[in-house]
Parts: C-alpha cells; sequence; structure tokens
C-alpha cells in the first residue's frame, strides 16, 4: 500500500455541499489553489466559518490540499487560534491581566459561574455561550476587560456583564 | 574541493567545506553526544545534547545544524557544555516516566547510554509522572509514550525515507505527543504502510515490535541511513 491510494480509507461524514460554510470553505481552497502551504489561512477560514474545526472539515482540508492528515492536525493543535472542540454561538473572553486581575476579573469570572454554571474553557450544554480567559488583551487602560462576540468591553461591573452577556444571548 | 582549516579542542584539522560540525567531528572520531540525530534524516538541532563552543560566539551552538567555516575554533568538552549536557539528560528523565527495569530497550537503549556517558546518578528535577498513553492498536508494533523523548526520529524517517507521513507532533509545551493521522489509534491509521522503519530509527522503547519481552529488543537504527544511500546508488 503506499500513501496515496491509502487516502481513500479516510471515512469522511460528508459535508453537505449546499452549506454556505462548506462553500465559503471551498473557494478559499480555489483561490488558494488547492497550494499546501496555504494550511494556515484555510483554517484560519474554516475556524472563522465553523466556530471551530470538526473532523470532517479536517478531513476535507487535507484531502483536499493534499497534506497528510497528521501535518494538518499537528498544525492545528499548535495554534491557540484553532479550537477542536465548538467555544460556543457567543463567546465572553475575561481579561486575567496584571491590572484586570487587580481590578476585579475574578469576581466577573465568579458571577459568570453562579449565573451560567460556566468555568473558564466550558461551554453551556445548549452551545450558545462560552467562556474563556487570556492573560492579557493589552487593554490595561480597561480594567477591568472582556471581549464579547469580539467587542471589547471596558471598566465592566460583574452585573454590566450579565447584561451585555444575557443580550447577546437573547439575539441569536 | 579545496579543504579548509579549523581548530577543534586545540588541534588544527583540514575538513570539507559545506559540512556539519557534528558530520566533521564523527570522520575525526571526536565525540559529540545526540539524540535527535540519526544518519540518514535531516538534522533539526532539537535534543540541545550536541552543543558545542565556538569561538567569537556567546551562545552555544548545535553542532548538527552548524556548518563548518574556515579558522573556526570549536571546543566540544569544556565544563560548560558538560553541565549542559548533563541538564538536558536529567530533563529527558524527568519528563516522561522512563523505568529500565521493564523496558524492551534495558541494555540497549540510546537514552541509558546517554544517562552511562554524562555520569548520571541521581535526577535533580522532580519528575512530571505525565499520564501517558501507551498505544497497542497496532497488530504488530507498540507506541508507548511513556517512554518517547520527543527526537521526531520517527516523523521525520516516516516522512522522509518511507513517504508515508503517518506521524507528527501535536500539541506544544509539555503536552506534546506523536500522533499518527488526526490523534488516530495508530491501527486505524489510514497513511501508515507498517513498514517499520520508525521502530529502528526510535532511540529508546518508544516503538517496539509485539511479541518481544524485556531487555530483547533489537533495534538497527544504521538501516535507515543504508537505505538513505543506497537509493543515491546508480544501478
Amino acid at each position: 500500500m503506499t500513501a496515496h491510494t491509502t487516502h481513500h480509507h479516510v471515512h469522511t461524514h460528508e459535508l453537505s455541499k449546499t452549506d454556505p460554510r462548506v462553500k465559503l470553505l471551498a473557494a478559499k481552497i480555489k483561490k488558494e489553489n488547492h497550494k499546501p502551504d496555504a494550511l494556515i489561512e484555510i483554517l484560519h477560514t474554516a475556524q472563522n466559518a465553523f466556530g471551530y474545526l470538526p473532523k470532517e472539515v479536517l478531513i476535507y482540508i487535507a484531502q483536499e490540499l493534499k497534506l497528510p492528515p497528521s501535518r494538518v492536525f499537528s498544525t492545528v493543535t499548535f495554534y491557540h487560534f484553532f479550537s477542536l472542540k465548538s467555544k460556543g454561538e457567543h463567546t465572553c473572553l475575561v481579561c486575567t491581566g496584571t491590572a484586570c486581575y487587580v481590578k476585579g476579573a475574578q469576581a466577573l469570572l465568579n458571577k459568570i459561574e453562579s449565573q451560567f454554571s460556566l468555568k473558564p474553557g466550558q461551554v453551556t450544554p445548549d452551545n450558545k455561550l462560552g467562556v474563556a480567559v487570556a492573560r492579557c488583551i493589552g487593554a490595561c487602560g480597561l480594567a477591568p476587560a472582556v471581549v464579547i462576540d469580539n467587542e471589547v468591553q471596558g471598566k465592566v461591573t460583574a452585573d454590566d456583564l450579565i447584561n451585555s452577556i444575557n443580550g447577546k444571548i437573547a439575539t441569536i | 574541493m579545496n579543504k579548509i582549516p579549523v581548530i577543534i579542542d586545540d588541534k588544527s584539522f583540514e575538513v570539507d567545506p559545506h559540512k556539519t560540525i557534528l558530520e566533521v567531528c564523527r570522520e575525526l572520531d571526536i565525540e559529540i553526544l545526540t539524540m535527535c540525530h540519526l544518519k540518514g534524516l535531516t538534522d533539526i538541532g532539537a535534543c540541545r545534547l550536541c552543543l558545542v563552543e565556538v569561538e567569537g560566539i556567546n551562545k552555544l551552538l548545535s553542532a548538527c545544524t552548524t556548518k563548518v567555516a574556515a579558522n573556526m575554533v570549536i571546543k566540544t568538552q569544556t565544563e560548560r557544555i558538560k553541565k549542559y549536557q548533563r541538564i538536558t539528560t536529567e530533563l529527558f528523565f524527568a519528563d516522561r516516566n522512563h523505568v529500565c527495569a521493564v523496558c524492551v530497550s534495558n541494555g540497549k537503549c540510546e537514552l541509558q547510554n546517554l544517562g552511562y556517558k554524562v555520569e548520571l546518578d541521581r535526577i535533580r528535577y522532580p519528575h512530571l509522572f505525565p499520564q501517558c498513553e501507551v498505544d497497542t492498536s497496532h497488530p504488530w508494533y507498540v507506541m508507548d509514550h511513556n517512554r518517547c523523548i520527543m527526537c521526531t526520529r520517527c516523523v521525520r524517517v516516516c516522512n522522509e525515507v518511507e513517504g508515508a507521513h503517518n506521524w507528527d507532533v501535536m500539541n506544544r509545551g509539555h503536552q506534546v505527543r506523536i500522533i499518527s493521522d488526526f490523534n488516530t489509534p495508530w491501527g486505524e491509521s489510514s497513511t501508515c504502510t507498517s513498514c517499520g522503519k520508525c521502530l529502528h530509527a526510535c532511540p529508546t522503547g518508544a516503538i517496539w515490535p509485539k511479541a518481544i519481552v524485556q531487555g530483547q529488543l533489537e533495534k538497527n537504527p544504521g538501516m535507515v541511513n543504508e537505505l538513505v544511500e543506497r537509493r543515491k546508488m546508480k544501478l
């Protein structure tokens, strides 16, 4: 058996050709001419489209770029930007850098835990909300800072935070 | 080809340019310790055992990835180098769960030999005792991550010589692990050709054939270079 023939043995949970996220990914791969060196850019597109990198997507990318599966998996697990698990439809990133920590980041995390039963790195069972921490997002003047769905909010109180999160979840 | 003059450990030599310090030293029978180097594979300078001092450069350089240059003054046996070799060896042992007494490689292990070489009598760092998997899913071979030192010789031989690229490395820091495919059990890999070259390339008892008992493992890492050289021969 050679490496070329064995690629067909990979079981693909069929990606739906009509799924707009798959179309976006296919277009990106075409734009990059199926070049294996474009792996990181293509993974970026997939991560942004799906919110994480499901195994079927990794198989698809490996086949399209003719890259060994282990090389793709190695790249995905090396960079923190990529995630193999869903981070949640909405995300709340609490900065726990020194300034934010002093200004009460822990109180924010405690409030989130009591309100949504979520610890950093966890996602609600309905996949609506995920919570994460960052060491420092570089917005120390805004301490304590959080990032809700890529939107930075500074000098937040625990109650503000719960209100903004509830607002985001309600809007879908 | 014109030879160039270098000084190694206070002795003058005329050596081939375009060769690495390690290649030159091996040819001159000057001992340099290595772990991630395997003749026939690309050198990556990962294990940091082959560090040498080069006059005029403050930091230590890895001999396997540094080319010789004219009038280079190289030192391979200084106290500073010996100190680092010792530290590196201790860290190898502290990082995973190396228990020679119950290992298939006992007596024939490159890591064990390295321990003897640097006269390792104790390990000053706390053992991490990580929870590592033993993958027995392959019909013929076993991958025991407890004994892996992340030299990546298996990764390189699989990619460069066999061309299968079953192996690669996932995660980073202390979480690094050798993986096959998408962290798939080895036996279910779609790329592995079961050629067994990784087994011979592995310096420890991390990859070994089933039906082998403690201390009975015979590996032939030299076969990798034999293969590479034979492929260059014109028939």
